[in-house]
């Protein structure tokens, strides 16, 4: 017997309305309309189910931040990721 | 004419340029990319570093994306939330430049995957196990999926509200799988949603220090 036909409805406005105006990359407006002498902060939260664990790693990481950039020593740490780690994650099953 | 020297950024993606013609944010009819090594943002010209919300443009933001998306056989797009527009090329190039290995991470994340949306609501008096059903749920889809986010719960008819991150090779035996939950679930109604840019799956935020 075949399987049912089922395909997901692609025309919600309210669901793209959730996704664009909440989701997606963020660059604030200092870094979207300034130049000269800017310094950028990146932050990506790769975690999709946050713990506390996670959260604990990820303030600590931030705080590693201000203290470099009240130092001036910014670009070392410029490539700043909090890695998702398994037992963060426990909704991604097929890693 | 307006000033529009201003843009517009839908999203970034890697490798060959991009460039057609379509209804795009704020009134421009051409999408390009504006380079930075192999980063490419897509961009439109605006008149504005701070575009208003409406669903016109939030529509046109997404279809942009979308075309994208199916191009060929699919390209990576690491999505923008709606209202990123540079004041110039040099502070986008800038962006791309010092965000360079997030974007990179992040391309390498979504490459080959949709976004959907997966919403059960429970029938009108319909004396439903909100765990049960979410654990079957989660058996079900969790294998296929390559990353779930839960979303919020905002009515107690809602049992489930998650995005999930599906490889296109996978999608069939997704879709299979909803149908198996709607044929087997008769007090649940389950709202299927997309394909969509994969919006809930790039969490980066980029700020400049002042």
């Amino acid at each position: 017997m075949a399987q049912p036909q089922r395909r997901p409805d692609s025309s919600s406005l309210a669901e793209v309305l959730d996704r664009i105006l909440d989701k997606g990359v963020v660059i604030d407006i200092w870094a979207r309309v300034s130049v000269v002498g800017i310094e950028l902060l990146t932050v990506e939260a790769r975690v999709v189910v946050a713990s506390v664990d996670t959260f604990l790693h990820y303030a600590e990481e931030i705080a590693k931040i201000e203290q470099a950039t009240a130092e001036g020593e910014l670009e070392e740490l410029e490539e700043l990721e909090v890695e998702r780690r398994p037992e963060s994650s426990p909704q991604s099953a097929s890693e | 004419m307006f000033p529009v020297n201003n843009r517009y950024v839908y999203g970034v993606v890697e490798g060959d340029p991009i460039e057609f013609e379509t209804d795009a944010v704020g009134g421009a009819s051409v999408v390009y990319t504006i380079s930075h090594r192999r980063l490419g943002a897509v961009v439109s010209d605006i008149d504005t570093t701070d575009p208003e919300e409406t669903d016109e443009d939030a529509t046109r933001h997404d279809e942009v994306l979308r075309r994208i998306m199916n191009d060929g056989d699919g390209r990576a797009v690491v999505p923008m939330q709606f209202g990123m527009a540079f004041e110039s090329d040099r502070a986008l190039k800038n962006v791309l430049r010092g965000a360079l290995p997030a974007f990179r991470r992040a391309l390498n994340d979504v490459e080959g995957r949709v976004e959907l949306g997966v919403k059960i609501v429970r029938a009108e008096d319909a004396d439903v196990d909100a765990d049960a059903v979410t654990e079957r749920i989660a058996d079900e889809l969790e294998p296929i999926a390559a990353q779930s986010v839960g979303n919020d719960l905002f009515s107690d008819r809602l049992v489930l509200n998650r995005s999930y991150l599906v490889d296109r090779e996978d999608r069939e035996a997704f879709d299979e799988a909803i149908a198996r939950l709607e044929e087997d679930e008769d007090d649940l109604v389950v709202r299927y949603t997309g394909p969509f840019a994969p919006y809930s799956f790039v969490d980066v935020t980029i700020g400049a220090q002042r």
